[in-house]
């Protein structure tokens, strides 16, 4: 804040800062827990993951100790499978994903010149999840009731049958939880991305790290879906026996793995998506010259996320699939070569054509080259089938994905660190121990895993708790354990420089590494406003071709530099040429984000211990708070009762039709139609390739009444629409009655429904079949039910005022939802009744 | 909704391996719905009905994809906007790769049987 | 392809140090700027990669196929079939026509210099099965079975094991597997496939028929000596010729006298988690006894 006191402000400009620091405020104590600011949010998203990350690798320090020596008894064998299930599971989970989101959600708006994200409460929403889930999932730990499937928790292995305690519950439920952040987070950063640039920033203009992030906030939207649904599934299996991947039932335990992978194979490239992005902002800064060959990596990140989600399967190629379907996998697999190859050599040509110059973050990211070019060549070495038979499951693959995960995603972040810090803390790093750490971490790692691809050519199987001292593995498994504790000290080395940084660190410069981007244009520490006033930009490297820019957006020059209104305020732009479209009003702090995460922790919990009445008396309380919060909106007195804005600006947002909540509620439902296709994906590959599958020779399904709710829900759809058309024409009477008729409508669509699974006398824990289609009615049921609460809201806000021809933008979002059912329910309904009807009862 | 069908949207960006993606998909359902319902003898080798339905639908999704990727050239060609250009041309490179990768997945096609 | 790999990772790594190495920069307008650039991404990023995995794919494609179960011209090739369980195997080779299947466990012998298909399946969870010698593993899916040919060029003796986590026990999950000439597994097999010696019902026999016959099988076994009133979900070893395997518990102990008495006293200790039930409430005596009538069971 020391720049706000600033002698060179005139007192208007300093009047300004002031306010902004007292509408941006963060409040302090108790308080603390409604913080919604990105950037105090980021912080704690990247504190937790670093905690996770301790854990996780005390874990990995556990499993060396036990495999340093042949016949170890350092722990038993039972404790082994938790210990192993485990470090893989808070790695992936609990560290890789939420730090990176972490950074995505601090950095980007500070990169994109905006003030904050676009749903504030979402984003404080995700915190307390990814927190509460992950609480909850290494309790386990600490209970001795660990999940001990492996993080993949095949089945049947992970089933009640095979896994009776809670284990592979705490797994389900927690990462499930833990996975509702990542939406939220993946959902969120897309629609910022999209619409929240500063003015002038056209789409192919933003940074390079907004590109990976846009890819990797879309991946997660699409990608975690088929496992959240996976995990349904299995927890409905485990609680009530229904059969979905019990072959005796008509199931099969391979859709599980489908769906896993369906969600593994692309956290993969979630994961080293944002390292590459850390890389390729890196690179030109310490090239001294903008990035060569933009266009290629933005095309390269585009291959990436596409074909990451056409290999699933090759974790599968031992699982007995027909050779030329694995072979269509093993050359997809093969293809991620060359958009790889694409971004290593865009990088180098443009240290090729710069003046590089070497520094700390830059040793991270040689460290990152070295260990990842290694890992994605064995990585093609493992796509091809016949060799991927044999070391399957074997310690060279895990030589491998650490080489892939470490390399690609480790290394950067903490280049990454490196290089952020100042941009956080206002201080530099040590050089000296920055450098022990990162030999010791490099030279560590090495050792553990470049060896460990010998380990694993001469047999050593994965996961297994101890070896014989015959198979002549010793001494390479101790290598391995001397290079992990190597690790492990350059890690607490580093934890030491970034602690000691924050009180002995040198005051940093305004802009310490001379970089382009326009998160070095701030006062340091960032103010949780990021930004006085919004700059127009037009060129990729902003700080580089206008280094007045810290100055000038001080002294509020530029955008939104004004706070009167008492809002917290940024600008919504046009997605492809950043022209500005609104002013979007933000929310400010509140509590119910972390009132609706602690009800639904309660849900959670309660699952686990198998109390389900307090379950479901829970999540009725966690959808009221969902609601209430969602009643602060529009022109609700604690969000922007009074639409008037400084001349010439454009419109509040919630004034507009087609503000971010649009866009939001689109996103949202690709994520949601991610889950509905995994779920139509389950439907058919049961009915076609489960041996034992039953379909009976009618549907159980009463037509009428499937039909019935059918055309509620198209009736009120075209009544809604009809609404909608005439808001935009600046009409609202009747608004309000048409909404409830609307809810009606949808209510009744509910009944039927209900009526039809009550007829159906479905026996879902005896088959497949039944258990699925019950899963699909249910899940259309709580589409109707929500489409219906929804329109009875924005009934009772009519009346309130708080939405009508002022505030036209909520109708339209309800209609998103109305759309999404209507698809999602006629094809369902083909799906489960007209095609089984027409193609007969069969097996 | 008229101005995504223009070549210089970035929509563009995703069409290409979307499409590649719906013919991925495609191959791979049908494969396995064909080997429940129908398997050909082993004995026929590599020269099954399957195998020429996959081989004809990859030749076919490939040309489609070569066309977009010309189409895509010249529509950068003929655009004065930058941010035009810069989105025609980077969604031909990636019409292109995915007509590389259609040939490239389908090329097993050739000489696998398709059912074990 | 080791090779290869090297040197392209050595040859990056040398391009990108080589560029804070160097002290001279040309000046360059953007348009060779461009062509720098294009040199590099069209020649490192494209080129490369796309010769390595075509000549991978032209490398893979017949190795691949050498794999197939495809139909034999000469004669069908033999099959054996592979279960497993937790975490144990069990190993059948079908009989012909009325005749019934030679059941083992925990040793796979096979012919060699022969394609010999392996059916495999699973009583339980997913294992996978994999002869690391000979190649490829398979995993064995519960309620489906998959074949997978494999060959064994000359006779030996080698290991196999479950490669695909299973649970407590997954490492414990250890094949002893022989490859005969042919005459010699043909002899091999025929012994097993004559017809059972009678057993003489005596104090050993009966304890076997309450404590263990539930679960393990015995050809010849009298069946009204069999005491079945618990309920159990889970089946053991057919024990028939279990004198004649040169391990016990799936590889965790080697068969010698003495040793299955050992086996039954200590076998929580031995394998921890494994699926039989601890013998504390009976006798070492009898379990001695029984330990010693299981070691002449050989064909």
């Amino acid at each position: 804040m020391s720049e706000s006191k600033d002698a060179s402000l005139t007192p208007e400009t300093r009047r300004l800062h002031e306010g902004l620091a007292r509408v941006w405020a963060n409040p302090r104590g108790l308080g603390a827990l409604t913080v919604v600011n990105h950037t105090t949010l980021g912080l704690r998203f990247m504190a937790t993951g670093a905690v996770f990350f301790l854990i996780g690798g005390l874990l990995a320090m556990l499993i060396r100790t036990q495999l340093a020596f042949p016949d170890n008894n350092f722990m038993s064998n039972e404790t082994y499978n938790q210990v192993f299930t485990m470090h893989g599971t808070v790695m992936m989970f609990l560290f890789a994903i939420p730090i990176l989101e972490g950074l995505a959600i601090y950095m980007i708006p500070k990169m994109i010149g905006a003030r904050d994200l676009v749903c504030p409460r979402l984003t404080a929403f995700g915190y307390f999840c990814y927190l509460f889930g992950g609480i909850i999932l290494t309790s386990s730990l600490f209970l001795d009731m660990a999940p001990n499937s492996g993080w993949f928790m095949y089945t049947p292995l992970s089933s009640g049958d095979y896994s009776p305690g809670s284990g592979s519950d705490f797994w389900l439920l927690g990462i499930t939880f833990v996975e509702i952040s990542a939406l939220s987070a993946g959902v969120e950063l897309v629609v910022s991305i999209l619409r929240t640039r500063t003015e002038g920033m056209a789409l192919h203009k933003m940074p390079l790290f907004a590109w990976y992030i846009l890819a990797m906030a879309l991946m997660i939207v699409v990608g975690f879906p088929p496992l959240i649904l996976g995990s349904i599934l299995l927890e409905l299996a485990r609680a009530t026996g229904m059969p979905f991947f019990d072959p005796a039932g008509g199931g099969d335990p391979v859709l599980w793995a489908h769906l896993f992978w369906l969600f593994g194979h692309p956290e993969v490239y979630i994961i080293f998506l944002p390292g590459a992005g850390i890389v390729a902002t890196l690179i030109p800064v310490f090239a001294r010259r903008p990035i060569v060959g933009y266009g290629w990596v933005v095309a390269a990140i585009v291959i990436m996320g596409f074909v990451s989600f056409g290999l699933w399967v090759h974790h599968m190629f031992t699982l007995g699939i027909p050779q030329l379907a694995t072979a269509f996998f093993s050359a997809a697999s093969m293809l991620v070569a060359i958009p790889t190859g694409i971004q290593i050599f865009v990088w180098l040509s443009t240290l090729w054509l710069g003046r590089p110059v070497m520094s700390l973050p830059m040793l991270w990211i040689l460290g990152f080259l070295v260990i990842f070019v290694l890992g994605g060549l064995t990585g093609v070495m493992l796509a091809l089938v016949p060799f991927n038979w044999q070391v399957h499951d074997t310690h060279f693959v895990v030589a491998h994905m650490h080489y892939v995960l470490v390399g690609g995603m480790l290394f950067p972040l903490l280049a990454g660190l490196y290089y952020w810090l100042p941009q956080v803390s206002g201080r530099m790093p040590s050089e000296r121990l920055g450098k022990w750490s990162f030999w010791l971490i490099f030279l560590g790692f090495n050792i553990t895993f470049l060896i460990m691809h010998w380990t694993g050519l001469l047999g050593m199987r994965r996961r297994v708790f101890t070896y014989d001292t015959a198979m002549g593995w010793d001494i390479y498994n101790l290598i391995s354990s001397v290079g992990g504790f190597m690790m492990a000290g350059g890690v607490a080395l580093l934890i030491l420089d970034v602690a000691l940084h924050f009180r002995f660190g040198k005051p940093a410069s305004q802009n310490p590494w001379n970089a382009d981007g326009l998160e070095w244009a701030m006062p340091k520490p960032p103010t949780p406003y990021n930004f006085v006033s919004l700059p127009r930009l037009e060129t990729r490297n902003p700080l580089w071709d206008a280094p007045e820019l810290p100055r000038t957006i001080l002294e509020g020059q530029h955008g939104l530099a004004t706070i009167d209104h008492g809002r917290r305020e940024t600008w919504g732009s046009d997605p492809l040429t950043g022209k500005l479209r609104e002013v979007i009003h933000l929310p400010t702090n509140s509590w119910w984000p972390l009132l609706a995460a602690l009800t639904l922790a309660l849900v959670c919990i309660s699952l686990l211990v198998r109390l389900y009445p307090l379950a479901a008396a829970a999540t009725l309380v966690a959808v009221g708070f969902l609601l209430r919060w969602s009643w602060e909106n529009g022109a609700h007195p604690k969000a922007a009762p009074d639409a008037t804005v400084a001349p010439g600006q454009p419109p509040l947002h919630s004034r507009t039709m087609n503000g971010p909540g649009v866009w939001t509620m689109s996103v949202s439902h690709l994520a949601n139609g991610s889950l509905y296709l995994s779920l139509l994906f389950g439907w058919f590959y049961l009915w076609t390739v489960a041996p034992e599958w039953q379909m009976p020779a009618a549907s159980p399904l009463a037509w009428p009444l499937l039909v019935g709710a059918g055309v509620a829900l198209t009736l009120g759809i075209l009544l809604l629409a009809k609404l909608v058309r005439r808001l935009r024409r600046g009409h609202d009477a009747s608004l309000g009655t048409g909404l409830f008729v609307v809810a009606i409508l949808g209510a009744l669509q509910s009944v039927l429904l209900i009526g039809t699974i009550w007829l159906a006398k479905l026996a879902p824990t005896e088959s497949a079949h039944d258990a699925t289609l019950l899963v699909a009615l249910l899940y259309i049921l709580i589409h109707a039910l929500l489409g219906a609460l929804l329109c009875l809201l924005q009934g009772l806000r009519v009346g309130y005022g708080f939405v009508g021809a002022e505030a036209p933008l909520e109708p339209v979002v309800v209609l998103r939802l109305w759309y999404y059912n209507l698809v999602v329910y006629w094809s369902l309904f083909v799906a489960i009744w007209v095609m089984p009807t027409v193609l007969g009862g069969t097996s | 909704m008229s101005h995504l069908l223009r070549l210089t949207h970035p929509i563009h960006l995703v069409g290409g391996l979307t499409l590649w993606g719906i013919w991925f998909v495609a191959i791979y359902g049908g494969l396995s719905v064909a080997c429940t319902v129908a398997p050909p003898s082993p004995d026929r080798d590599a020269l099954t009905g399957i195998n020429v339905v996959l081989g004809v639908s990859t030749l076919g999704t490939a040309i489609l994809l070569l066309w977009l990727t010309w189409a895509c050239m010249k529509a950068s060609r003929r655009t004065q906007v930058r941010r035009e250009r810069f989105f025609a041309l980077a969604s031909a490179g990636i019409y292109l790769f995915s007509a590389g990768a259609t040939l490239f997945v389908g090329y097993p096609v050739m000489f696998l049987p398709p059912c074990i | 392809m080791l090779i290869v790999t090297v040197v392209v990772s050595l040859g990056v790594y040398a391009l990108w140090l080589y560029t804070f190495r160097r002290r001279h920069q040309p000046e360059r307008t953007p348009r060779e700027e461009r062509r720098v650039m294009l040199r590099w991404v069209l020649g490192g990023g494209i080129l490369l990669p796309v010769v390595s995995i075509v000549a991978l794919m032209i490398f893979a494609a017949p190795t691949g196929r050498g794999m197939l179960p495809l139909p034999l011209t000469d004669a069908d090739p033999e099959r054996i079939e592979v279960i497993g369980h937790q975490w144990w195997w069990e190993v059948r080779y079908p009989g012909g026509e009325g005749e019934a299947d030679v059941v083992t466990a925990n040793r796979l012998v096979m012919p060699a210099g022969e394609p010999v298909d392996f059916r495999l399946g699973s009583a339980d969870v997913i294992h996978a099965f994999w002869l690391p010698r000979l190649g490829g593993k398979r995993d064995m899916v519960p309620g489906r079975f998959s074949t997978i040919r494999l060959e064994a060029d000359s006779p030996g003796v080698f290991g196999g094991q479950c490669a695909e986590f299973c649970g407590a026990q997954h490492t414990g999950m250890q094949l002893h597997v022989e490859a005969l000439e042919r005459e010699d597994y043909d002899a091999w097999l025929a012994e097993r496939r004559a017809a059972p010696e009678p057993i003489e019902e005596d104090d050993t026999i009966r304890a076997f028929g309450e404590h263990c016959a539930a679960c393990h099988r015995v050809a010849g076994f009298p069946k009204v000596l069999v005491v079945d009133d618990v309920e159990h979900d889970i089946e053991g070893p057919d024990l028939t010729d279990i004198g004649s395997r040169p391990t016990l518990g799936a590889g965790e102990l080697p068969m010698e006298e003495g040793a299955i008495a050992y086996w039954l006293q200590h076998h929580q200790t031995l394998k921890p988690g494994n699926r039989m039930p601890p013998h504390n409430h009976i006798e070492t005596e009898t379990l001695q006894d029984i330990g010693a009538w299981l070691e002449t069971l050989e064909p």
